[in-house]
C-alpha cells in the first residue's frame, strides 16, 4: 500500500468528562515528540460532564493548522453521536470504535476497526474501566500510523507527569491496545506518522497562557475577573504565574488579584487602577464587553490607561458559548455611546500573544487610554507551537506622568488635558503626588479638567481625542504582509485566521489564483494596510463573523477610491475555519 | 476641648490651624452648584471639617463618587485632593482598583441613595464584602435629586414626596443591610447634626476597612415637604439618638479630655484616637448586630430614624490584608520588580521545552 505520511486529520468523538481529553493530548504530543508538524482543536460543548465533544487532530508537512476540510480517521467512543459521526465520513475512512458500545458500524464502504476497549481496560482496573478505555483507542491510533513507543511513553508521563501508578497503567493499556490491534486489524492505515527533525526549542502552547505570560512581563499590577469561557484560563494562568514570578522585596506579591463580582466591577477596578497609575487588566468574552460598555467610554474620554482582553466566542447573546467567532470587532474597536475609537490589538499566534500581552499596557500608558487585546477560543485555548517567547525589546512605556514638582515646572501652561506637545497627549499627574489634584470626570470637561458644556470646548476636545488615537495608527504593530510579483489579488485578514491562511493560500493557488496577504494586527490599522489595497486591484476581507467586520471599518475609514477594491468573504458556523470554506467563498465573490 | 489645633493673628482674625498646621480653607472646594439649602451641601461642609481638624493630608485624600447630585459634590470639597467622579453606581468598583494598586491613600466616597440602593447595589454590598478601606458617605434623600424627584429604593413606606402618589412600597436600609453583611463600621446620621455627624465622620476616616455612613440629606427641592420622611422638619422631630458622639484625636491626650457626668463608653479606633459613646437613655453596644438591627428595625416601626454608631468590628482584614501583596504601594514599584528579569523568561521557555 502506498503511505501518505504526515498528511492526515483524526476526529476523536467523545463525551466530555470521560477522560478523553488526556487521550487526546497523548496522542497530539506523542506526534509532537516525533516532529511531526501537528496541531489540535478542541471542540467541546458549554458543559460539565457528558455531552458530545470532539477533538480534531491534523498532522501535516506543510504546516496546516486548520481542522481537514475531511476526516480520514474517525474514533466514535459516543454512542449518543454515533449514527452522526458514521454518517458524515467519505468513503474510505477508517473507523475506530468501541465494540463495547454494542451499536452497529454500517459503513461497508469505510474500513471498520473494533477493539473491545471497555473489556480490556477492565482487566487493568475495575473501576476505571470508563476512563482508561480512550486509552485503547490511542494504542490503536499508534499502531495504525506507527508512533514511536519513545515517543508515546514520553507523551503519558508529560501527562500524569508524578503520577507513577497513572503512568504505568496507562501506557500498560496503550501497550495492549497496540498488541490486539496488530493481531487483529493488521497494516490497513494508508496514513502515517514519519519522524521529522524537530527543533528543540519548539512547544506547544495555549494562547491564553501565552497572553498571560506577557502580562506578567507587561508590569501587571492588579487583575480583576469574573469567569466566563473562553478567557478564564487566561486569567487562571495569571494566578498560577505570579507568584513564581513577581515578588517584591519582602516576598509578598506585586499583582493584586480580584475575582470580580461581575464585569461592570471589573472594568470599575481596572479604571481605578489605571487611574491610581498602576497597570490593570481584566479578561473577558464578548457577554463581558457588553456589559463594561459604560466604563468603556469614560476610559476612553477621562483618558485613563487600562487593558482589557477579550477572548471571543460565538455571540450574540449566550450565543455557542464553547465556539469560536471573530464577533467582536467592531464593538472593541467603538465601545460604548457616543464617539469613541479604540486601541485594538490582534495576535495572530502564541508569540504574539505574549508580546501583545506586555505591549498592550504600554500603549494603554502612552496613550492614556484603554487598550483592547483581542483573542478568540481557538488561538487562546487550543495549543500551537512556539519556538520560545522573546523578552521585551523596550523598557516599560509609563507615558507622560508628571511625577514631582520640577517636571511639572518644566511643562509650559500645564492642565491635565492641554495638548502641550501637539501629538493630542496630555500630561497626567497621580492621586497621592499631591500634584495638580483634579477631579476626573465622565462629564465634559476643559483643557484644565473643569467642568465644561461649551460647544467650542466640547468639540475640540472630541477632536483632540480623534488626533491622539489617530497618532497611534503607526506606532501600533505593523500588518505582517506576504507579497507575491504576479498578484493583483491581496487578502487581507486577522487573528487566529493565521492558522488556516497557508491552507487557503495554497488551495487557491492550486486553482491558479496567485494572492498577496497582509494580516492586521491593530486597529487603528496601520498605514501599511491602506498601501496594501493600493497596490493591489482587488482586495479580499477575510473574516470569521457573518457581517464581514473589518470590511466595515475599511468602508468606512479608507479613501473613497479604494473601497470599491474591497470584497467581504466573512463566515462563522461556530468552528475554527476551515481552509476550504473560505477559498471557495473567495472564488465566489470575485467571480461575483 | 480639643487640642491639636493653634491659632495665631492676622490682620484683624485669629487664624486657626490644625495639627499639619494647615488652615481650614486648605480643605476647601470650589463653589457649589446644588440648590441653596440642599442637605448635601451642609454634608460637604461637614467633611471638609472632619478632614481638617483630623489633620489628614490633602494629597493623600482621593475623593470618590458615582453619578447624583450628591456625587457631583466631591468638587465642593478638598480641592487640594485628586478624585474621580465615576459612572452611576459604579464607584466602588473604581475605588476598589485604586485601592489595590495604592492602599496609602485615603478614600473618602459620596454617593446617593439612587447610586447605592438600586443601581449599585451590588458593588455596595461587594465592597462590604471585601472591607475595602474607605470611608463611604450615602446622602441619602429617598430621591433621585439629579433626574428631577422620582422615588428611590431607601424611600420610607407612607413617605410622601412634594409631588405625585406617597410611596407603596417598602425600603431597603442600608444601615441594616449593611450589618447583616458585616460591615466594620456602621453609622447613620442626619445633615442637619452637624455636631454627630461631624464626629461620627472624623471616626470613619480613623477607621480602617469599610466604614459606611448612611446620611439624611433632605432635597429641598423634590421632598422637602412635611409628609416626606426626609424633610427637615420631619427628621427634626423624629430622630432617635442611639448616643451623644464625641470624637477624641489621637494627638489629644484622653487624659486632659473632660469626663463626661453621665454613663459613657469608649470605642478605640485604627489609628489611635476614640469615638466617645454618652448614654442617652437606653445603653447600645456597637459590638452587638442584633442590638443594631433591632434599634433600626424598632425606629422603622415608630417611623422614627435612628442616628449614632450603630455597628462596629475593628478586627476584620481589608481587603487588600488577604491577597499577600508587598508592603509597598504597587504604584511606587521601580521596573525591575514589575518585570522578571530575562533570566527568569528563559527559564520559563526551558521549563516547557523539557516537558
Ligand atoms: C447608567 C445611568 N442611568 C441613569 C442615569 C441618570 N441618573 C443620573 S443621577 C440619577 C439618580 C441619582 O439619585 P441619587 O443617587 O439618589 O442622587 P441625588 O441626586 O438624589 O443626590 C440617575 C438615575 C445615569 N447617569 N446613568
Ligand atoms: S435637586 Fe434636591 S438633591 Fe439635587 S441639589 Fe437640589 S435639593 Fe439637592
Ligand atoms: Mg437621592
Amino acid at each position: 500500500m502506498d503511505k501518505i505520511y504526515n498528511d492526515f486529520t483524526i476526529n476523536v468523538a467523545t463525551a466530555n468528562g470521560t477522560g478523553s481529553q488526556s487521550a487526546n493530548l497523548i496522542i497530539l504530543h506523542s506526534l509532537f515528540e516525533m516532529g511531526v508538524p501537528v496541531s489540535g482543536k478542541n471542540l467541546f460543548p458549554s458543559n460539565i460532564s457528558g455531552l458530545p465533544t470532539w477533538f480534531i487532530i491534523r498532522a501535516s508537512d506543510r504546516g496546516y493548522q486548520a481542522p481537514g476540510d475531511e476526516t480520514n480517521i474517525q474514533i466514535v467512543m459516543n454512542k449518543d453521536t454515533w449514527e452522526k459521526d458514521l454518517a458524515s465520513l467519505d468513503p474510505g475512512t477508517i473507523i475506530i470504535y468501541n465494540e463495547d458500545a454494542k451499536l452497529p458500524v454500517d459503513r461497508d464502504d469505510c474500513v471498520s476497526l473494533g477493539m473491545p476497549m471497555t473489556t480490556m481496560a477492565r482487566g487493568i482496573s475495575p473501576k476505571m474501566a470508563r476512563l482508561m478505555a480512550n486509552m485503547y483507542y490511542v494504542g490503536g491510533i499508534a499502531h495504525l500510523l506507527g508512533i514511536e513507543e519513545d515517543s508515546i511513553a514520553s507523551a503519558v508521563e508529560q501527562q500524569f507527569r508524578g503520577k507513577e501508578n497513572a503512568i504505568s497503567m496507562n501506557l500498560q493499556a496503550i501497550s495492549e491496545a497496540r498488541k490486539y490491534a496488530s493481531e487483529n486489524w493488521g497494516d490497513v492505515s494508508r496514513y502515517s506518522a514519519q519522524s521529522r527533525e524537530k527543533s528543540d526549542d519548539t512547544f506547544l502552547i495555549e494562547g491564553n497562557e501565552a497572553t498571560a505570560l506577557g502580562c506578567i512581563y507587561g508590569g501587571i499590577n492588579m487583575l480583576s475577573w469574573y469567569p466566563i469561557t473562553p478567557s478564564s484560563s487566561l486569567a487562571e494562568s495569571i494566578i498560577k504565574w505570579i507568584p513564581k514570578l513577581r515578588e517584591g522585596e519582602d516576598g509578598g506579591s506585586t499583582c493584586a488579584v480580584v475575582q470580580a463580582e461581575d464585569e461592570l466591577a471589573a472594568a470599575g477596578m481596572v479604571l481605578g487602577a489605571g487611574w491610581a497609575g498602576g497597570r490593570g487588566m481584566t479578561c473577558t468574552s464578548g457577554p463581558g464587553i457588553s456589559l463594561m460598555s459604560e466604563f468603556i467610554g469614560l476610559f476612553y474620554f477621562a483618558e485613563v490607561p487600562g487593558v482589557i482582553w477579550d477572548i471571543n466566542r460565538t455571540g450574540p447573546s449566550t450565543g455557542l458559548p464553547t465556539r469560536t467567532q471573530q464577533g467582536d470587532l467592531a464593538m472593541c474597536y467603538e465601545a460604548s455611546h457616543g464617539d469613541t475609537q479604540h486601541i485594538v490589538l490582534i495576535p495572530g499566534t502564541v508569540d504574539e500573544c505574549f508580546e501583545f500581552g506586555w505591549r498592550a499596557f504600554d500603549y494603554a500608558e502612552r496613550f492614556q487610554t484603554l487598550v483592547f487585546g483581542f483573542g478568540d477560543l481557538d488561538l487562546g485555548m487550543n495549543r500551537w507551537n512556539t519556538s520560545g517567547f522573546v523578552y521585551p525589546d523596550q523598557d516599560m512605556d509609563r507615558g507622560k506622568v508628571i511625577r514631582n514638582q520640577e517636571e511639572m515646572d518644566a511643562i509650559p501652561n500645564f492642565g491635565r488635558y492641554r495638548d502641550v506637545d501637539g501629538d493630542g497627549i496630555a500630561y497626567r499627574t497621580l492621586p497621592g503626588s499631591g500634584l495638580a489634584p483634579i477631579l476626573y470626570r465622565g462629564t465634559g470637561h476643559d483643557e484644565d479638567g473643569i467642568y465644561s458644556e461649551d460647544p467650542q470646548v466640547y468639540y475640540e476636545a472630541m477632536q483632540r481625542l480623534k488626533r491622539k488615537i489617530d497618532g497611534s495608527r503607526d506606532i501600533l504593530p505593523a500588518p505582517v504582509i506576504r507579497e507575491e510579483d504576479e498578484g493583483d489579488v491581496g487578502i487581507i485578514f486577522y487573528g487566529s485566521m493565521e492558522n488556516s491562511i497557508v491552507e487557503i493560500d495554497d488551495l487557491l493557488e492550486g486553482r491558479g489564483l496567485s494572492v498577496s496577504t497582509c494580516r492586521v494586527r491593530a486597529l487603528p490599522y496601520h498605514s501599511e494596510v491602506e498601501q496594501f489595497v493600493e497596490r493591489h486591484d482587488r482586495v479580499v476581507v477575510m473574516e470569521i463573523n457573518r457581517d464581514g467586520q473589518l470590511y466595515g471599518i475599511l468602508r468606512k475609514e479608507l479613501p473613497s477610491h479604494l473601497i470599491k477594491k474591497l470584497y467581504s468573504v466573512a463566515y462563522s458556523d461556530g468552528l475554527p475555519p476551515r481552509a476550504r470554506e473560505y477559498a471557495n467563498r473567495v472564488f465566489e465573490v470575485l467571480e461575483g | 476641648m480639643q487640642t491639636g489645633f493653634s491659632r495665631y493673628w492676622r490682620d484683624e482674625d485669629m487664624v486657626k490651624l490644625n495639627v499639619l498646621n494647615l488652615e481650614k480653607s486648605e480643605y476647601k472646594g470650589g463653589k457649589s452648584s446644588l440648590c441653596p439649602g440642599c442637605g448635601h451641601d451642609q454634608i460637604s461642609n461637614i467633611i471638609i471639617q472632619a478632614a481638617w481638624e483630623n489633620g489628614i493630608k490633602p494629597e493623600g485624600i482621593a475623593k470618590m463618587s458615582g453619578i447624583g447630585c450628591s456625587s457631583k459634590t466631591p468638587a465642593y470639597f478638598l480641592a487640594k485632593s485628586h478624585g474621580f467622579n465615576t459612572v452611576h453606581g459604579r464607584m466602588p468598583s473604581v475605588t476598589t482598583g485604586a485601592n489595590m494598586v495604592n492602599k496609602d491613600l485615603s478614600f473618602i466616597a459620596v454617593s446617593g441613595d439612587g447610586d447605592t440602593a438600586s443601581i449599585g447595589i451590588g458593588q455596595f454590598i461587594h465592597a462590604i464584602r471585601r472591607n475595602l478601606d474607605m470611608v463611604y458617605i450615602i446622602e441619602n434623600n429617598g430621591v433621585y435629586g439629579l433626574t428631577k424627584g422620582q422615588y428611590s429604593a431607601t424611600v420610607e413606606k407612607g413617605s410622601k414626596k412634594k409631588k405625585g402618589a406617597p410611596n407603596e412600597q417598602a425600603p431597603i436600609d442600608l444601615c441594616a443591610m449593611a450589618v447583616n453583611l458585616g460591615c466594620t463600621f456602621v453609622a447613620r446620621s442626619f445633615s442637619g447634626s452637624k455636631k454627630q455627624l461631624t464626629a461620627l465622620l472624623r471616626a470613619a476616616m480613623s477607621h480602617r476597612g469599610m466604614a459606611v455612613i448612611d446620611v439624611i440629606s433632605p432635597c429641598v427641592t423634590f421632598a422637602n415637604n412635611d409628609e416626606s420622611y426626609r424633610s427637615y422638619n420631619y427628621v427634626k422631630t423624629n430622630d432617635e439618638v442611639l448616643h451623644i458622639v464625641d470624637y477624641i484625636a489621637h494627638f489629644s491626650p484622653l487624659s486632659e479630655v473632660e469626663v463626661p457626668e453621665g454613663e459613657f463608653s469608649d470605642i478605640s479606633l485604627f489609628d489611635g484616637s476614640t469615638l466617645r459613646l454618652e448614654t442617652v437613655s437606653d445603653d447600645h453596644d456597637p459590638r452587638d448586630a442584633v442590638a443594631a438591627l433591632r434599634a433600626i428595625h424598632e425606629a422603622t416601626q415608630d417611623g422614627r430614624h435612628v442616628t449614632g454608631l450603630l455597628y462596629y468590628d475593628p478586627d476584620q482584614p481589608t481587603a487588600t490584608d488577604n491577597l499577600g501583596l508587598t508592603q509597598a504601594p504597587l504604584v511606587g514599584l521601580p521596573e525591575d520588580k514589575l518585570r522578571p528579569s530575562p533570566e527568569s523568561l528563559e527559564e520559563v521557555n526551558a521549563n516547557f521545552r523539557a516537558r
